[in-house]
């Protein structure tokens, strides 16, 4: 049962975790990543983290993603398919690392995962994974980074609502400058690294959302 | 039940003497959210930087008085000792630069002052927690308390494209580099089973095995290297600098430039230094190939830029290559060098972002090279701090940054990496070209007649302020290095190196 469960939630893993790349559509992206989360929840209820399995199933496939729903919804991103960056040689780079990145990866899980592939695993506590554990360990153990962790949100809210918020009574924005925008080449932009053509296009969006910027604040 | 497991559990002790830099961090950050919610222009424009000047004195102060203690706190969640201790001087030191150079900017208004110096005072506090933590998880949260206000107050200029494209490329590279950071640090906690750095450097001598033969922790190892790296802009993870740095308000290029430098430098010593030290044969040509690089592109990177805040973003990355020497040789002496240079970098650097600043306002060219044109004859004032800080840099003698290098050198002879200190040498040769530059077109008389207007000549006192007290520290400290080597001294046996 075990082991039928775990194939299930991998396999969903992966689908979602692809779907979400692969995709076009923002939207069904969205609705992949949420098919991933709840597989992952899967495992980690494999794993006797039933707490982690619990919060991630609360937290991150219910608020969170509902989140993206919306910004989706309200951003309208249908019309806007995210497309493959125009470089020949990012196109060819880019699966090059990934895969040297996935070589990697697999050498480190399966040289040190295999030699524990016939024994029984971890002799694991009965409240292991349990609510009150992981509340102790929050208070004693990890009492500091817990409590950073609560100012992080803090900060993170105060952040957001300083970017999102409308102000009155500030000056017209400064018409930026033709040179201020353009680049000289040689110069190792980000844009420039990652394939020149990219680069033109980026300018031009980016002046037509200087305006927009513009009238929303203004 | 509830009652037994609430009886069960002993909270841990807190030694608040030694936690209270960082509390009065915390609480400062939290004062400063609330008073500039206060109406009125003079609240705004004054209580609200006098309150953040007000919380960094104390931070000082209390760092001050927790001088020379060396413990582990909150159940060796943070170690307070001279490693931490003098980088906290280093962090409040650029934040009361950083607030002065605030005072008239154009982001603090859009922005709203009391969020701005609030995620100041955060990113400190982040910095703080960071450069103390000898725990996985005290280590990410602190980065990640570092980098997320810095993202904000990045894009803070809220009407200028160049400052918003500046806070999305740091946002995006800078999440990219914390999920690579946490995903080899999960490796890293199963490979060893702790997430303490004492309990990985005793699961990994106890073992008998070394990393080379752990693939899960060879990779983690090098994954976590790897988000550091991002942090620390190291190349090839560098590319984020020139673009983030040009883009971002010019007070916080320089806090960026100087401060976060340290405290991931900070981290990455103290993580090297301690957790995997035993080990050290396995990831110093790794650290050693990153150094090479990285002096390589970075001082190559900046020969091309127009822009001095990009020479200045370039040449980050290049003294970011200096600093890692002092890792890569994991002695005490390679610890101290970098602890120094640190120093020396964060008040020459300072004084080169002072001037950028001033002329910044002063002209209609930013920060490109014609608005230093025939700054030497126009405004000796502003030319002199300049050319010291660019001398400095480049790592003339009787500055401070010569010293610093020469300690540099010095560690990797002794650790057996003297080509690492040739390249040093070699790097420093090639900046002069730039920063030589910058002096040259300050101080040769402007043939071409197309120096800008010097619209407000005596505007900023405070900035033309401190560009004189920090070039003269460089001259100071270039002539008589003792304070510095007070400071840094015994920082390498406060964390058990040799």
């Amino acid at each position: 049962m075990v082991e039928i469960l775990f194939f299930i939630a991998a396999i969903g893993a992966i689908a979602g975790a692809v779907g979400v790349v692969v995709l076009e559509n923002p939207f069904y992206s969205v609705l992949s990543l949420v098919a991933h989360l709840l597989s992952l929840a899967l495992l980690f209820l494999l794993l006797e983290a039933q707490f982690v399995a619990a919060v991630q199933v609360v937290v991150y496939a219910g608020a969170v993603m509902v989140l993206y729903v919306f910004v989706v919804s309200y951003v309208g991103g249908q019309n806007l398919p995210i497309r493959a960056v125009n470089s020949p040689s990012l196109r060819i780079a880019a699966p090059l690392f990934a895969f040297c990145l996935f070589v990697e990866l697999m050498i480190a899980t399966l040289g040190t995962g295999l030699s524990a592939i016939s024994s029984e695993g971890p002799k694991l506590a009965a409240n292991y994974g349990e609510p009150e554990q992981i509340g102790e360990l929050l208070l004693t153990k990890f009492l500091l980074p817990f409590e950073v962790a609560s100012f992080l949100l803090l900060i993170a809210a105060v952040g957001a609502v300083m970017l999102a918020r409308r102000r009155r009574g500030l000056d017209e924005p400064e018409v930026p400058a033709p040179l201020g925008l353009l680049r000289p080449a040689g110069t190792g932009t980000m844009a420039e690294s990652a394939g020149g053509g990219f680069f033109r296009k980026s300018t031009a969006s980016a002046s037509d959302d200087s305006t927009s910027t513009g009238r929303d604040l203004g | 039940m509830i009652a037994a497991a609430a009886t069960s559990i002993k909270a841990p002790y807190i030694d608040w003497a030694a936690f209270s830099p960082i509390v009065a961090l915390i609480c400062g950050a939290v004062i400063v959210l609330l008073i500039g919610l206060l109406p009125g222009r003079r609240v705004r424009e004054q209580i609200v930087p006098g309150a953040t000047v007000l919380t960094l004195l104390a931070t000082l102060g209390l760092t001050i008085w927790q001088w020379g203690e060396n413990t582990s706190i909150i159940s060796g969640a943070l170690a307070v000792d001279r490693l931490s201790l003098v980088l906290n001087v280093v962090f409040v030191a650029t934040g009361l630069v950083t607030v002065v150079m605030s005072l008239r900017e154009r982001a603090t208004v859009q922005a709203g002052q009391g969020e701005y110096y609030t995620l100041l005072l955060a990113s400190l506090a982040g910095m703080a927690v960071l450069v103390a933590a000898q725990n996985l998880v005290t280590l990410f949260v602190g980065i990640e308390l570092l980098s997320i206000p810095l993202y904000v107050l990045c894009a803070s200029e809220l009407q200028r494209e160049k400052s918003l494209e500046a806070g999305l490329k740091y946002l995006v590279i800078g999440s990219v580099g914390s999920a690579t950071l946490l995903f080899g640090l999960s490796f890293i906690y199963g490979a060893t089973g702790s997430t303490d750095f004492s309990g990985i450097a005793a699961a990994l001598s106890s073992k008998g095995e070394t990393i080379a033969s752990n693939p899960l922790m060879l990779t983690g190892l090098g994954m976590a290297v790897v988000g550091l790296g991002f942090k620390a802009a190291i190349a090839p993870f560098h590319q984020w600098t020139p673009d983030v740095y040009e883009g971002a308000p010019s007070p916080i290029t320089s806090f960026m430039s100087v401060a976060t430098k340290a405290a991931a430098f900070g981290i990455f010593l103290r993580f090297m230094d301690v957790a995997v030290i035993d080990e050290a044969l396995t990831w110093q040509p790794l650290l050693a190939a990153l150094a090479a690089i990285t002096i390589v592109v970075g001082n190559v990177g900046a020969l091309a830029q127009t822009s001095v805040k990009r020479i200045l973003a370039w040449s980050s990355v290049a003294q970011g290559g200096y600093l890692l020497v002092g890792i890569v040789v994991s002695s005490a002496a390679g610890l101290e060098a970098t602890l120094y240079y640190l120093v020396v970098y964060v008040v020459m650097n300072l004084a080169a972002f002072s001037v950028v600043v001033a002329r910044e306002r002063e002209t209609t060219h930013g920060d490109s090279l014609s608005a230093f044109a025939g700054l030497g004859s126009k405004r000796p004032i502003l030319a002199v701090p300049m050319t010291i800080a660019m001398l400095s840099l480049a790592g003339i003698p009787a500055t401070a940054g010569f010293i610093g290098k020469l300690n540099l050198i010095g560690a990797s002879v002794d650790g057996d990496y003297a080509w690492l200190g040739v390249l040093i040498a070699i790097g420093s040769a090639i900046s002069l070209a730039y920063y030589l530059r910058i002096v040259a077109v300050m101080w040769m008389p402007d043939r071409r007649g197309d120096s800008p207007e010097t619209d407000r000549p005596h505007g900023q006192p405070e900035i033309i302020g401190l560009a004189i007290i920090c070039s003269a520290a460089t001259i100071f400290f270039g002539i008589i290095p003792s304070p510095i080597y007070d400071l840094v001294r015994g920082a390498g046996e406060s964390i058990g190196l040799l």
